[in-house]
């Protein structure tokens, strides 16, 4: 072993409190140290040059650096390293500046510190052993799961970049809810006019392969390796052959609930769920059909001109591999019934949901933009919007907010104003959050353009009276309970996580909140990247979002994809965990800890199960080195013995 | 080691403790010297057994640092970390430590002072404690410093 | 005793072989015993001198199918194993007993001599045909027992006790000298304890969550926790490590202090560990198959002691 030591002056940032010359000769009665000598500048070149000259001239094999942190200049030195063909990793600095010469002022104490650091270095670097990183190959394919907005833009924005691309969508077309709203918020385009486009556009990528009723069933591997079973479900519709001509859902006598319109009106048990539906393609319901029912039926079968009805249809298994997945499931409307049994819980047909009342707005939806009462098919002149029904409140147990709620109510009660002029419109809010760009704005436009009163408070009981609603309040801004009559109710209902998000995160091992939302990996920096590398996420499955919020994570998410596969090959850092396989005892004490999930169970030849790491995973914590009781996995770089000997140094 | 002096030890992870301890220095926050400084990647790797073995090997106390909870950079190294600290400090007393001796905080990448200031009240906590001599009743492990022989050089061989 | 025979007997026929105790011709009194057949099965015995926890042999039969004899605190050491993934639960048939508390064989014979006749009837202590307090000899570890009656089994032979024998909150008998010390003083206290070890090894070889065998720390020195001197300063070391190892592990069994030659209370520093456990994390470490080590998860609600 031929360790140097160089300590740095730092020009006199160092050399005023510490005497660097006194350093390096203590350092050469250090065991194994053949060279010590102060520089004044060692980060400069001709000071990375005097460290490279002195490791060929005394033939060194492990150098220590005292001079700042190595926050500052570890990755400076560990390149000087490499060109003094030494590995990078042999070279330990001691931090005799943030730690030592700026923070004390007698020389004395300082440098006998100095001195204690250097020999806490020397004793860490005689315990390393060279590391090398290693290359893992990346498949180029992604997987995108969910064909909402999120999905289709970074869908698009990864396609674009040539990369192939599968979308895999568990409803029979792509657009997710953004395809069911009338007008957004807060330019009041058209949500179908901007969004119909970039889903027939997905359609045709060259490099887009898509997968409607289709679930991710299991996921295996790794960042770059990931083996995926994908279910496609049988439909009784060739797709290849379906024309879109909708003769089946004509003659179909099946009636079934219409799950894209949210219930307002009904369809069949073969549909196709929107006119701007991609694919357009019928699909047949089987818990609907007649045919599946009662036995007896067939009529689509025989109708349909293009001959693609086929009940014989099973379910398809794909296994794929990919070498990163998006995960873009979005988000469903928290179900407010039981919770609110005060609002009727469902029993009076005219409370509706906010996303029915989107449909009823929506030119091409079942009321053809005409807003009807459900009950008699009236219309309303009074219309009460509540916020917050499942979004703050601590009662139910719900205390996030829903995000969108404030703006879609405001959008509401101008589209309302448009649709009916002579309508009055009543919102009661618990607060009225308008932060993004333009949205203070728009919210006020509801008030003076559209003449929605505001009040501030949440409400009590509706209940029926003689055709009407009686909402009853309380406007808290004037202290005095309100009571308004009304035609028609719409809550602004909470948000969840789409269904079954959760099993699928568990599916994908990322962690995910009591909501169902799934975690990202640091909430300021890292917000679209989860604890298992290589899966990332984008929209409203993270979190409620709005359109601009959802398409903006979803190209960042689409960028780290990019930049991840722009690599054949992907490089780990060698500073991680390793397993003496010799000595595990197969406890998995180290699995249960690891946040990374890097650590898998493997069969010796000799019959015994071990613990091993998965080198392209582990981020290099340690966790796993503690809770392994025979510390036979330990750290590379931070190994047990290197510890307890730099501590030890010290100590004497 | 001089005399009656004491000798501390710090274990602080990369991310958010070392970077508060080179914060105080940027900002010449003047401290005590008795500090010594160990950098770990996480708290999370903090073996219990590192922290008695400083003990048993001469350290006066103990002071473990990193990352509010929440912000580690690993997600849950500290809270793992919370749990073993926490226990470790309430068995400091059963093994013959005096309580005041370990401590465990978090401290962030910009709270440079907070760190200063940590390490002062820690310190001047010790320093009328003085020395532990856990196990003064042992012999020192002396052969803990001399590594494995092969490959050494021994010091005839230098230069 | 009625049941025991032939409930091994029974156990016997979907096992390899069942873990229980045999009279040690010698002495009289139980010992522990590995029966295959039907046969050998005939020498079981149940009595208050079947003091070992036969839990520690689970890991090494990972193998066969076993059948174990449990009282209440070996049970939580099965329970223990099963939750590490030690003994897979299928694999394993336990036979429980209840307990009406066990005697301190060593003590009887350190005070009335070897082999000494003893006869422990429902109300009465006989050695050596006097009659003595029973209270008086009762194991250690009986006091603080926390579950006579096994939580985990199959069968049950004979009777189960329903209560437990023993006053639960007597501590350690040294507990009430041992708190009044100073740290100062503990740590003499300590090195002089300490300094009688003589690295046997018999603490870690008894204790059922003691599996690491031939990799164990404590002896390898790979890597260097402890130096490998027998000296006060690394039995202290070892004493560390394996306290530290069974952190939420420790089902208070006591067989450590049961089994160390040289009688180091070790039971001080488990009972004191397990003492703060229960309080940090309302955990006991066998009480439940259903729990999961404390120290092995976290609940970043639950877990708010001394933050910052
Ligand atoms: C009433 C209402 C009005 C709104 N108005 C506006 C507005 O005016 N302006 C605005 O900016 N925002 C508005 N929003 C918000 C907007 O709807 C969302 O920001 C946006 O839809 C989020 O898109 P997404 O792709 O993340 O999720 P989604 O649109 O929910 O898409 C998720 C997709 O993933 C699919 N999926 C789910 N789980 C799986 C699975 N396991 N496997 C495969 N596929 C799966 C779903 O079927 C769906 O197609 C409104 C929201 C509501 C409730
Ligand atoms: S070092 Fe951390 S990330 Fe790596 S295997 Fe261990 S616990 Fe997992
Ligand atoms: S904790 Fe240690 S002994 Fe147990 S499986 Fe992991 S590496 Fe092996
Ligand atoms: S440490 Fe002692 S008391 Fe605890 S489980 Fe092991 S043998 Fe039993
Ligand atoms: S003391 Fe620790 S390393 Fe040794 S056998 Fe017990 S648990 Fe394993
Ligand atoms: S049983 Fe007693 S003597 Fe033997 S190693 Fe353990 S503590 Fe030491």
């Amino acid at each position: 072993m031929r360790i140097g030591v160089f300590v740095c002056q730092c020009g006199t940032n160092i050399a005023a409190t510490v005497s660097t010359e006194r350093v390096a000769s203590a350092a050469m009665a250090l065991r194994d140290v053949v060279h010590a000598e102060s520089i004044q500048y060692t980060c400069s070149d001709p000071g990375q040059r005097t460290v490279i000259a002195a490791a060929h001239k005394y033939a060194l094999d492990r150098v220590v650096i005292a001079a700042c942190s190595p926050r500052m200049h570890e990755t400076t030195f560990q390149r000087t390293m490499a060109q003094a063909g030494i590995n990078p990793f042999m070279m330990e600095m001691v931090n005799i500046r943030e730690h030592c010469s700026w923070i004390h002022s007698d020389m004395e104490v300082a440098t006998e510190k100095a001195i204690d650091l250097v020999s806490m270095g020397v004793a860490k670097v005689r315990g390393q052993t060279p590391l090398f990183s290693s290359h893992v190959p990346v498949v180029s394919e992604v997987l995108i799961i969910g064909g909402g907005v999120a999905g289709i833009q970074a869908a698009l924005d990864i396609a674009d970049a040539g990369m192939p691309v599968t979308l895999v969508e568990r409803g029979p077309t792509i657009g997710g809810n953004m395809a069911r709203l009338d007008k957004t918020f807060p330019t009041l385009d058209c949500s179908s006019c901007i969004l119909t486009p970039r889903m027939v556009e997905v359609k045709h990528h060259e490099n887009i392969r898509l997968m409607v009723n289709s679930e991710v069933e299991q996921v295996r591997g790794y960042i770059g390796n990931f083996e995926v079973d994908i279910r496609k479900k049988a439909t009784c519709v060739d797709e290849e052959k379906c024309t879109g001509c909708q003769i089946c859902e004509q003659k179909c006598p099946s009636e079934a609930p219409d799950e894209f319109n949210a219930g307002v009106g009904e369809t069949k048990a073969i549909s196709i769920a929107f006119p701007q539906a991609v694919p357009l393609v019928a699909s047949l319901r089987k818990e609907y059909c007649r045919l599946y029912i009662k036995g007896k039926c067939g009529i689509c079968k025989k109708v349909c001109p293009a001959d693609a009805v086929d009940y014989e249809q099973e379910d398809e298994l794909h296994t794929e591999k990919f070498g990163a997945i998006v995960v873009a499931t979005g988000y469903e409307l928290f179900d407010w019934r039981q919770a609110y049994p005060h609002y009727g819980g469902g029993l009076y047909p005219d409370v509706i949901t906010s996303i029915q009342y989107e449909r009823m707005l929506s030119a091409s939806g079942p009321t053809g933009g005409h807003i009807q009462r459900p009950s008699d098919g009236a219309e309303p002149k009074e219309i009460v919007f509540l916020s917050c029904v499942g979004s703050r409140d601590e009662s139910i147990g719900r205390p996030l907010c829903c995000k969108v709620g404030c703006m879609y109510i405001a959008k509401q009660a101008i589209l309302t104003r448009e649709h009916i002029p002579d309508s009055r419109t009543y919102v009661f809010y618990m607060d009225v959050r308008a932060g993004g760009k333009g949205y203070d704005e728009f919210y006020r436009r509801a008030q003076k353009e559209a003449g929605a009163v505001y009040l501030r408070g949440r409400v009590g009981k509706i209940y029926p009276r003689g055709g009407k609603l009686v909402v009853m309040g309380a406007d808290t801004l004037v202290g005095e309970n309100v009571e308004v009559e009304a035609d028609l109710v719409v809550l602004a209902t909470g948000i969840d996580a789409a269904a079954g998000a959760g099993s699928l995160a568990q599916r994908l091992n990322i962690p995910y909140d009591q909501y169902g939302f799934l975690s990202e990996s640091h909430p300021k920096l890292r917000p679209v990247e989860t604890t298992t590398g290589g899966i990332f996420l984008a929209g409203a499955c993270q979190g409620p979002k709005d359109i601009p919020e959802t398409v903006a994570q979803a190209s960042a998410a689409a960028a780290k994809v990019i930049v991840l596969l722009s690599h054949d090959e992907l490089e780990t850092s060698p500073m991680i965990a390793e397993v003496n396989h010799m000595r595990c005892i197969g406890c998995f004490k180290c699995r249960e800890v690891c946040p990374y999930h890097a650590i898998e169970e493997q069969g010796l030849r000799d019959g015994r199960r071990v613990a091993v790491v998965i080198e392209s995973l582990c981020q290099g914590c340690g966790l796993c080195t503690v809770a392994c009781p025979p510390s036979v996995i330990s750290l590379r770089g931070y190994t047990d013995n290197q510890l307890i000997e730099e501590v030890t140094a010290v100590l004497r | 080691m001089s005399g009656g002096d004491i000798k501390l030890v710090g274990f602080l992870c990369n991310w958010c403790s070392y970077a508060g301890a080179d914060m105080a220095g940027t900002s010449r926050m003047a401290q005590p010297a008795e500090m010594r400084i160990v950098r770990l990647p996480c708290t999370g790797r903090v073996n219990p057994l590192l922290v008695l073995k400083a003990f048993q090997e001469g350290a006066d106390g103990v002071l473990v640092s990193g990352c509010h909870p929440g912000d580690c950079h690993y997600n849950e190294g500290n809270y793992y970390a919370h749990r073993r600290l926490e226990l470790l400090s309430r068995m400091m007393a059963v093994y013959g430590i005096e309580p005041e001796r370990f401590r465990y905080t978090w401290i962030s990448a910009s709270e440079g002072a907070r760190w200063a200031e940590t390490v002062t009240g820690f310190t001047e906590t010790i320093r009328p404690l003085g020395r532990l001599n856990l196990a003064g009743g042992g012999a020192r492990d002396d052969d803990h410093h001399q590594g494995p022989a092969a490959g050494s050089a021994s010091p005839a061989e230098k230069r | 005793m009625n049941g025991i025979v032939d409930t091994i007997k029974n156990v016997l026929k979907e096992t390899d072989l069942v873990l229980g105790w045999t009279t040690d011709p010698v002495t009289g009194v139980a010992t522990p015993a590995r029966f295959h057949d039907e046969k050998e099965a005939e020498q079981a015995v149940f009595d208050s001198t079947c003091a070992h926890n036969l839990a520690v042999h689970l890991p090494r039969l990972k193998d066969s199918r076993v059948g174990i004899v449990a009282k209440g605190c070996d049970a939580r050491s099965v329970i223990e194993l099963i939750i590490e993934h030690e003994v897979q639960r299928e694999q394993l048939a336990v036979i429980g007993v209840g307990c009406g508390s066990l005697l301190d064989v060593k003590k009887i014979w350190r005070r009335y001599g070897y082999g000494v006749a003893i006869k422990d009837r429902d109300d009465s202590l006989l050695i050596g045909g006097e009659q003595v307090n029973r209270d008086e000899f009762i194991q250690r570890k009986c006091h603080g027992c926390l579950e006579a009656d096994p939580d985990i089994y199959d069968v049950i032979a004979g009777e189960v006790t329903g209560e437990i024998p023993t006053d639960t909150v007597r501590p350690h008998p040294l507990h009430d000298m041992f708190v009044s010390l100073t740290p100062a003083e503990r740590r003499s206290f300590w090195r002089e304890q300490f300094s009688r070890c003589i690295r046997c090894y018999a603490c870690r070889e008894v204790c059922p969550m003691c599996f690491c065998r031939d990799v164990c720390i404590m002896q390898t020195q790979i890597p260097r926790w402890a130096g490998g001197a027998v000296d006060a300063k690394q039995s202290e070391m070892i004493q560390l490590i394996r306290v530290n190892h069974l952190a939420g592990r420790c089902t208070g069994c006591g067989e450590c202090e049961r089994a160390c030659p040289v009688g180091i209370p070790l039971m001080l520093l488990l009972d004191e560990q397990n003492h703060a456990i229960e309080e940090m994390f309302a955990y006991g470490a066998g009480a439940s198959l259903k729990a999961r080590p404390p120290l092995l998860v976290f609940d970043v609600n639950k877990d708010i002691w001394g933050k910052g």
